[in-house]
């Protein structure tokens, strides 16, 4: 059982990290070529895998972990090396200062409006939990396979290109 | 206002969310927008740990939490893929240019 | 078993209509077929859903807190209609596979009948407000479908959206009319409104019933509405005896009946009823007194005799109502029909360039006299005891002028019906048409019909006892099949209405002998305006046409703008939520 000295002490870390997380996804979003934003978008799922590991679960922070700072980063740097890396960073559609007010004012009701429904003090959830209730959720686990499958098809097929021979035969 | 492992983590969630709406506001290359999207959903991740915490409910947060995660993957995964392919007929990946559907 | 009939009769066309749709158009004997099928397979279980009628709902779906049940309610009112839909729909289903024969996209026009089908039974039978809203939409949706269906003619297509943007306007009138009676009742089901409007703030339950009336008259083609119905026939003739003369357009007699108890006590209800339905009597049967077009004639002698249904409500009379839409339903669908035969065999709409066609088509033109018979109102056809009933409920239940243009309205009726008969299968032939007999799936559907005209006034017990044992809350008065016609005809004012259905026959007969009497070219300007109300379709539509051109600035297609959109909305829920909570 915590004592109450290690829930500030909890509390300081947690801040830390999410500080972290939301100054590298500020980064991640102006940064001017997208190699960085990729680096930052691991660092972030690195930070956010932590906290979830420190609310306790555990599996749940590794998926996370392996999924976002690996394979997520992975996809990112095949698609730029295809695509090309430009440092193109015109100015946006949306003139800033609206988006910044518009953003920050929902946010603000959002948070100040969930705020009560947060309760101050809790246990912490035990972590082979996510294991013994997938025999309640076997659905989710068909449908993730089904979308896996689905998901692989479809950039298989949007991946696929003619290649330029094999036209040139038909011609002649 | 008491400043407590959850409610700080309440705030890391509404931040990343924010912070990402304002990605999505303001990007104009296309594969900035797939990995803006992925910001969002660890933002939505971590909130959906947490409520399975607070709420008493762990192991469904926490199963929730992985089927968006595998969900979320497939879709960075198809949306790189369209982003290749868009490349290769428009030429560009700047999302205005791309827009040819207007009413 | 009522619930089953009621999951049948809605899904049933539905199915069918995915099914001729899946069915492609290289098999157009195949879409024939299914559609026929499923359309008198519908047509049938209508009939058995007759027998199982009751005030109760047959069918509850909870919804949630929101939206409340999903209730079907087979009672008198809905069953009648649902029966009338399916079997008229299925005899234009069978009219379609000769009329239709060799046309393109037949998996889209027979995919819209079917669905209207559905549509339309679902909005009789719903028992929930904000559903039947919905099937109303969707009935709004098929006829501008329908009416637009040779899509390539500029003037059906201007005349589909015409129609679509004149009955949305009553749609709108319907939505506001639910929303305020769910905001006061907390209920969206129509037992509720019937049981409490009593218990609704005076100001409330009068706008509630004025938006129903509006509703009710745009979708009924009557006045100010009734610009979009002589233009909607350039929909394919089965479309316009099914859609327009014997099912959508009895959607709005359908509401104000449905509703009379709710929204009789309210001032100036009734007798604005009854001047609608008076005004579009009058207006229409003038205009169809020149026009040159048969369905044109037809289509204004519909909403003259809508005119005749509203009147009766605004009356009191619901029983006189349904039955002359029964009627009307029959004969009205058998004009259309046969016309419709008629149009198919020469080509040519004009009534100016036909002449003496009965020799050449002998079945069509019998048929269709039976039908110009029970719309004059002739004694032993179905038209005449619904619209004598209609006239005696007037005479004693609303004020004698009104009676007396009503009277003038039959005679006015008579007058143009006989022109019509006249010019198409009498006289001397204006022009050289090619003829060629109607087929047999036209000659089914017009027998069948035609037989209908002569018996259905028989069902008239049958009818009343329906519609008395499953309404509660409308007070009906019992009467049997003998008592009907027993007052009927000893009453002198059928007799006075007979002498003035005479004198229009006699009238029209000696003109068309060459005896220049009431010649009508005067009238044309004023006909061709609409008595200018076509000012107020021109207003909607032109209005809706630039409102939308302003609009479409906002869809610029960026995902940046969109993005704004959504997050825009998201801080206006969330503030409403910071306000209201």
């Amino acid at each position: 059982m915590e004592s109450m000295q290690s829930y500030g002490l909890d509390a300081f870390w947690e801040a830390v990290l999410l500080l972290g997380a939301v100054f590298c996804a500020y980064r991640a979003i102006v940064a001017k070529r997208i190699l960085s934003a990729t680096i930052y978008l691991a660092c972030i799922s690195a930070l956010t895998s932590a906290i979830i590991y420190l609310l306790g679960a555990a599996q749940v922070a590794v998926m996370e972990l392996s999924v976002g700072a690996g394979l997520v980063t992975v996809l990112l740097v095949y698609a730029l090396s295809v695509v090309g890396d430009d440092a193109m960073d015109p100015a946006s559609v949306i003139p800033k200062p609206l988006a910044f007010a518009l953003v920050g004012l929902t946010a603000i009701l959002l948070g100040s409006m969930a705020y009560p429904a947060i309760p101050a003090y809790f246990e912490r959830g035990s972590m082979t939990l996510a294991i013994s209730l997938w025999q309640s959720r076997v659905l989710d686990v068909w449908i993730q396979i089904v979308l896996i499958f689905s998901g692989v098809m479809g950039v298989l097929g949007l991946l696929s290109e003619k290649t330029p021979g094999r036209t040139q035969e038909i011609h002649q | 206002m008491i400043v407590t492992p959850f409610n700080v983590i309440l705030f890391g969630v509404v931040a990343l969310l924010g912070v990402g709406f304002y990605g999505l506001l303001i990007t104009r290359n296309l594969i900035k927008v797939v990995m803006v999207l992925q910001i969002l959903i660890k933002g939505v991740v971590l909130a959906l740990v947490l409520a399975g915490t607070v709420g008493g409910n762990p192991g469904l947060g926490q199963s929730t939490a992985a089927t968006v995660i595998v969900a979320d993957t497939i879709v960075a995964v198809v949306g790189l893929a369209l982003a290749v392919q868009v490349r290769r007929r428009f030429g560009t990946l700047d999302v205005p240019k791309i827009s040819t559907l207007r009413g | 078993m009522a619930g089953i009939c009621v999951i049948l009769v809605i899904a049933l066309p539905w199915l069918g209509a995915v099914f001729v749709w899946l069915a492609g158009d290289e098999r157009p004997e195949a879409q024939h077929r299914s559609a026929v099928l499923f359309s008198v397979l519908t047509g049938l279980v209508s009939l058995v859903l007759l027998f199982f009628a009751s005030p109760e709902p047959a069918l509850r779906l909870p919804l949630g807190r929101a939206f409340g049940e999903l209730t079907f309610v087979p009672d008198g009112l809905g069953v009648s209609l649902t029966a009338i839909a399916a079997v008229v729909g299925s005899l234009a289903v069978i009219f379609s596979v000769d009329y239709m024969h060799g046309e393109a996209q037949l998996g889209r026009y027979y995919f819209l009948v079917l669905f209207f089908i559905g549509a339309m039974t679902g909005l009789v039978l719903s028992g929930n407000l904000l559903f039947t809203f919905f099937f109303w939409e969707i009935t709004a949706l098929s006829s501008y479908g329908l009416i637009s269906f040779y899509n390539d003619d500029p003037k059906a297509v201007t005349a589909g959206i015409k129609a679509l943007i004149m009955t949305q306007v009553g749609g709108v009138g319907l939505l506001a009319g639910t929303l305020i009676a769910f905001a006061h009742l907390g209920s969206l089901q129509i037992s509720d409104l019937l049981a409490r409007a009593a218990t609704l703030p005076a100001g409330a339950l009068a706008a509630i019933a004025f938006s129903f009336l509006v509703a009710a008259a745009a979708k009924s083609a009557q006045f100010p509405f009734h610009t979009w119905l002589p233009d909607a026939m350039e929909a394919p003739t089965p479309v316009s005896a099914l859609i327009h003369a014997a099912t959508m357009v009895n959607a709005g007699i359908y509401l104000l009946a449905r509703f009379y108890p709710a929204f009789e006590p309210v001032p100036a209800w009734t007798s604005s009823v009854l001047l609608v339905g008076l005004i579009s009597a009058l207006i229409s049967s003038v205009s169809a007194l020149t026009a040159n077009d048969l369905k044109r004639v037809l289509a204004y002698s519909t909403v003259s005799q809508l005119g005749y249904m509203v009147y009766a409500i605004g009356a009191g009379g619901i029983l006189a109502s349904q039955f002359h839409l029964l009627s009307h339903a029959v004969f009205k669908a058998l004009l259309f029909l046969a016309a419709g035969s008629v149009i198919h065999s020469v080509g040519t709409r004009d009534l100016r360039r036909m002449g003496r066609l009965g020799p050449r088509m002998p079945f069509v033109r019998n048929v269709f006299i039976v039908g110009s018979l029970a719309l004059v109102g002739v004694p032993i056809l179905n038209g005449f005891w619904s619209k004598e009933l209609i006239l005696e409920i007037g005479l004693e239940h609303s004020p004698i002028w009104a009676y007396a243009v009503m009277l003038l309205c039959a005679g006015l009726t008579a007058f143009y019906t006989f022109r019509m008969v006249w010019l198409v299968f009498f006289g001397k032939e204006r022009d050289y048409l090619q003829v060629h007999n109607a087929g047999s799936a036209m000659k089914v559907s017009l027998g069948i019909l035609a037989a209908g005209t002569c018996l259905t006034w028989l069902f008239f017990g049958g009818l009343n006892g329906l519609l008395t044992s499953t309404l509660p809350f409308h007070e009906l008065e019992h009467a049997t099949l003998r008592q009907m016609a027993v007052a009927i005809v000893s009453a002198p004012a059928t007799w006075l209405a007979m002498s003035i259905v005479a004198a229009g026959l006699i009238i029209s007969w000696l003109r068309a002998r060459g005896l220049a009497l009431f010649g009508g070219g005067w009238l044309n300007p004023f006909v061709e305006s609409s008595f200018g109300f076509e000012w107020v379709n021109r207003l909607m539509v032109r209005g809706t046409y630039r409102l939308a051109a302003q609009l479409s600035a906002t869809q610029t297609g960026e995902l940046n703008w969109n993005i704004l959109g959504i997050i825009g909305a998201l801080l206006v829920v969330l503030v409403v939520l910071w306000f209201g909570a």
